[in-house]
C-alpha cells in the first residue's frame, strides 16, 4: 500500500511538474500552453493504443511485440486509401470514415491473429527467436507497405465525417482544432472500455490470471493458447485502430511506424511490464512530457530534432532511474 | 587412415581447416583471377579504377566489411545468446569518430587516421560497455529494448546535425594514400581479407578459451551459469564491448572504402543485415557469418536488376529487402540453425545412420 501511494505522489508530482514547467515557459502565453496540453493528450491517446497492446500480449505471453508498430502503420494505410479511393467516392462521407476505419481495424486484427497463429505459435519454447521473428515481420509489413503504396507519404484530403476535421473550438483566445480533441476521447473511451474488459468479464479475469501465471491458468483447465491468439489479435487490432484514426490528422507514411513504436515502449517500460493501469497512465505522461519538451526545444533552443528523440531519452532515463516502471513487480 | 590425435600438430591444422583455407588462397588469387580470365588488369585500366576485376574487388571488399560486422554481430547474438537491435550504431559511429577526426582536426591523414582510429574503436567499446551496464542486469528483452532506442536516437540526431552536414554526410577526402580506394583498390582488398582473418582467428581464439566457454554457458542457460558462481554480467560485458569495437571497425573500412561519411551508416539497415546474415549463415558458428554475409550480399548484386519474364518485368532489386525479410521469416521458422547449422546437422545424422552398416562390413 505505502508503494502505491508513493507510486500516486510520484506520477502527480511528475506530471504537476511537467505542467508548471510549459505554463512557465510559455511566459502566460494560455493559448499556447492549451496548444501544448492538446497535442500532449493527443500523444498520449495513441500512444495508449499502440501501447495497451504491447504491454497485455507482453504480460500474458511474455513476447515484446517489435510489429506493433507497423500494425499502426497499417491501420493508417488502409483508411487512408479506402477513404481516397475512386470506386468508393460513392459512399457518403459520413459513412466513408467509419467504414475505413472499420476495415483497417479488422485487417490489422486478422494479421495480427496471422502473426500470432502461423509464426509465433511454433517458437513459444525459444522466446529469443520469437523476439527476433516480430521485429523481422516489422521489417516485412514496412517493405510490403512500400512495396504497394510508394514511399511517397499521404497526406489527407480536408473532408472527414460529420465536419470533425475542418471545425475548430475557440479557448484562450486561439482556435483548436477539434480533431485532436475527438482522438483523445476515443483514446480514454478505449482506456476505459479495456479496462472493463479486463475488469469485468471472464475473459478479462482469465488474461489477467494469465498475466500472473499462465502455466497456472492452463493447469485448471482453461484453453491458453486460444486466449493468446484472442489478445494478440485484439491487441494489434486496436493498434491498427490508432492508426486509421490518425491517419486524418498525421496522413499515412512509412516513419510512423517507429515513431510511434518506440514511444509506446517507453509507455510499457514507464507503466511497468504488463501493468494495464500504468499503461494507461504512462501513455499521457509520456505524450505530455513529449509535447512540453518538443515545443520547449523548438522555441528555446530552436532545435526541433529534440521532438523526435525525446521518447528515447525517456526510455533511457526510465531504464536508469526505475527499470521496474511505476507499477512494475520486479524487472530480473 | 590414422588417427587425428597422432599427426603432428601442423598437419592437424591443416585438416581441420583445409576448407578455410581453400576459401583464403582463392579469395587472396580472386582479384589476379579475374583480371586474367577478362582481360582487365587488378590494377586498373590506364591507371583508372576500371574493368571487371576493380568491379569485383569492390564488391568483395563489401562483402568483407559486412562479414566483419556480422562476425560482431554473432559474437553477441550467437554465441552469448544477448540480443541487440542496435548494432547499426557502432558500425555508423566508429565511421563518424574517424570522419570527424579526419576531416575536422589538422593532425594530417596518417596520424588522423591512426588517432581516429583509435578514438572511435575505444569510444564505441566504452557505449557498448556502458549500455550493457545499464541494461544487462535487466531481462534480455531490456538489452533489445535498450540498443534500439540509443541506436534510433542517434541515427536521428546525426541525421540532423549541423555539424555534419544532416542528412548529406560529409565526404572524406583526407585519408592516406595507401588506403586510397579509387587508386590502391588492391591494397585495400588485401587489408579488408586481412582484417577478416585477423576478426575471425580472433573470435574462434575467444570461443575456445575458458572466457568463451562461460559466454556459451550463459547462452545455453544463464541461470545455471550464475549458480556455478560465474558473474556472467561480467562476461556478457566483455562481449558487448569487443563486438562494438569490432563493428566500429568495420564501420571505419566502409566510410574509407566510400570516401564519405553519411547517416545512412546508422540505420536501421546496419543492424537488420547482421541480423538476417547471421540467422540465416548460422547462428553461433564460425563459418556461418561468412557465407550468409557472402551468400546474401553477392545474390543482392546478382538480382538486382531487372528480369523480363515473358511479356512482364519484374525488378527484384526494388523489393529486396521484402524478399530478404520472407527469407529470414522462413529461416526462422523451419532452419533456426541457418545453413552451417542444418549442414552440420545434416551430416551427422547421414553418419550415425551409415555407421552401422560400416562397422558390420569391417568386423
Amino acid at each position: 500500500m505505502q508503494r502505491t501511494r508513493g507510486t500516486y505522489m510520484l506520477i502527480l508530482t511528475l506530471t504537476v511538474g511537467l505542467l508548471v514547467f510549459s505554463f512557465v515557459t510559455s511566459a502566460g502565453d494560455l493559448g499556447s500552453f492549451g496548444t501544448t496540453l492538446l497535442s500532449g493528450l493527443f500523444l498520449g491517446a495513441l500512444y495508449f493504443l499502440v501501447a495497451s497492446g504491447l504491454s497485455i500480449i507482453f504480460g500474458l505471453m511474455d513476447i515484446l511485440n517489435f510489429a506493433q508498430g507497423a500494425y499502426f502503420m497499417i491501420g493508417a494505410y488502409v483508411t487512408y486509401s479506402l477513404f481516397h479511393m475512386d470506386a468508393l467516392k460513392g459512399i457518403d462521407v459520413n459513412l466513408r470514415f467509419p467504414l475505413g476505419v472499420l476495415a483497417g481495424t479488422i485487417i490489422g486484427g486478422l494479421l495480427g491473429a496471422v502473426l500470432e497463429r502461423g509464426l509465433l505459435r511454433p517458437l513459444y519454447a525459444r522466446p529469443i527467436f520469437q523476439l527476433v521473428l516480430t521485429f523481422g515481420v516489422a521489417i516485412v509489413f514496412g517493405e510490403a507497405l512500400k512495396a504497394i503504396w510508394g514511399t511517397e507519404g499521404y497526406g489527407w484530403s480536408t473532408v472527414t465525417s460529420f465536419g470533425i476535421h475542418q471545425s475548430q473550438f475557440e479557448i484562450f483566445g486561439r482556435q483548436f482544432g477539434s480533431y485532436r480533441l475527438f482522438v483523445v476521447a476515443v483514446g480514454v473511451a478505449l482506456i476505459v472500455l479495456i479496462g472493463l474488459l479486463l475488469q469485468r468479464t471472464r475473459i478479462g479475469i482469465i488474461i489477467r490470471a494469465g498475466v500472473e501465471d499462465s502455466e497456472m491458468v492452463e493447469a485448471l483447465g482453461i484453453n491458453v493458447r486460444a486466449v493468446f491468439t484472442m489478445v494478440f489479435t485484439l491487441g494489434c487490432a486496436v493498434a491498427a485502430f490508432g492508426g486509421a484514426i490518425a491517419a486524418p490528422f498525421l496522413g499515412a507514411n512509412l516513419g510512423m511506424g517507429n515513431a510511434f513504436l518506440l514511444p509506446a515502449i517507453a509507455v510499457v517500460v514507464l507503466g511497468g511490464l504488463g501493468s494495464y493501469m500504468g499503461t494507461a497512465i504512462g501513455s499521457f505522461m509520456v505524450g505530455l512530457a513529449v509535447a512540453v519538451i518538443a515545443r520547449f526545444a523548438s522555441e528555446f533552443l530552436n532545435q526541433t530534432v529534440w521532438a523526435s528523440i525525446t521518447p528515447m531519452l525517456l526510455l533511457i532515463l526510465i531504464l536508469l532511474l526505475r527499470p521496474s516502471g511505476l507499477f512494475g513487480k520486479e524487472s530480473r | 587412415m590414422q588417427s587425428i590425435q597422432t599427426l603432428p600438430r601442423w598437419r592437424r591444422v591443416l585438416q581441420s581447416n583445409w576448407l578455410y583455407l581453400a576459401v583464403l588462397v582463392f579469395l587472396i588469387v580472386f582479384p589476379h583471377l579475374v583480371g586474367w580470365i577478362t582481360g582487365d588488369s587488378p590494377f586498373g585500366v590506364g591507371g583508372r579504377p576500371r574493368g571487371q576485376s576493380v568491379f569485383w574487388q569492390s564488391v568483395f571488399i563489401e562483402v568483407f566489411i559486412l562479414t566483419i560486422l556480422t562476425m560482431s554481430y554473432n559474437l553477441i547474438f550467437g554465441f552469448t545468446g544477448v540480443i541487440s537491435f542496435g548494432h547499426a550504431l557502432f558500425f555508423g559511429l566508429g565511421g563518424y569518430i574517424l570522419g570527424l577526426v579526419l576531416q575536422m582536426t589538422d593532425l594530417g591523414p596518417e596520424i588522423g587516421l591512426v588517432v581516429g582510429g583509435i578514438i572511435g574503436i575505444v569510444i564505441c567499446g566504452l557505449l557498448g560497455f556502458l549500455m550493457g551496464l545499464v541494461s544487462l542486469r535487466l531481462r534480455g528483452v531490456y538489452f533489445a529494448i535498450f540498443t534500439l532506442a540509443i541506436a534510433e536516437m542517434f541515427f536521428i540526431y546525426i541525421g540532423r546535425w549541423p555539424l555534419t552536414n544532416a542528412e548529406d554526410g560529409f565526404a572524406l577526402n583526407n585519408i592516406p594514400e595507401l588506403l586510397n580506394s579509387t587508386r590502391n583498390r588492391l591494397a585495400y582488398y588485401y587489408l579488408a581479407l586481412m582484417l577478416v582473418v585477423l576478426t575471425f582467428l580472433f573470435i574462434r581464439r575467444l570461443i575456445n578459451s575458458p572466457t568463451g566457454k562461460v559466454l556459451l554457458a550463459i547462452r545455453e542457460n544463464e541461470n545455471r551459469a550464475q549458480a556455478i558462481g560465474y558473474n556472467t554480467l561480467t562476461f556478457k560485458l566483455v562481449a558487448i564491448t569487443l563486438a562494438g569495437m569490432m563493428a566500429a571497425g568495420a564501420g571505419m573500412l566502409h566510410v574509407i572504402l566510400n570516401k564519405k561519411v553519411g547517416p545512412e551508416t546508422l540505420g536501421l539497415t546496419y543492424t537488420v543485415d547482421p541480423l538476417l546474415m547471421t540467422i540465416i549463415g548460422g547462428v553461433g558458428t564460425h563459418a556461418g557469418p561468412i557465407i550468409g554475409t557472402a551468400g546474401l550480399h553477392l545474390s543482392e548484386r546478382v538480382f538486382n536488376r531487372e528480369f523480363v519474364i515473358g511479356s512482364t518485368t519484374i525488378n527484384i532489386g526494388q523489393n529486396w529487402s521484402l524478399i530478404l525479410g520472407i527469407v529470414f521469416i522462413v529461416v526462422v521458422l523451419v532452419f533456426p540453425q541457418g545453413v552451417v547449422g542444418t549442414w552440420v546437422r545434416w551430416r551427422r545424422r547421414r553418419r550415425a545412420a551409415r555407421a552401422p552398416t560400416e562397422s558390420g562390413r569391417s568386423g
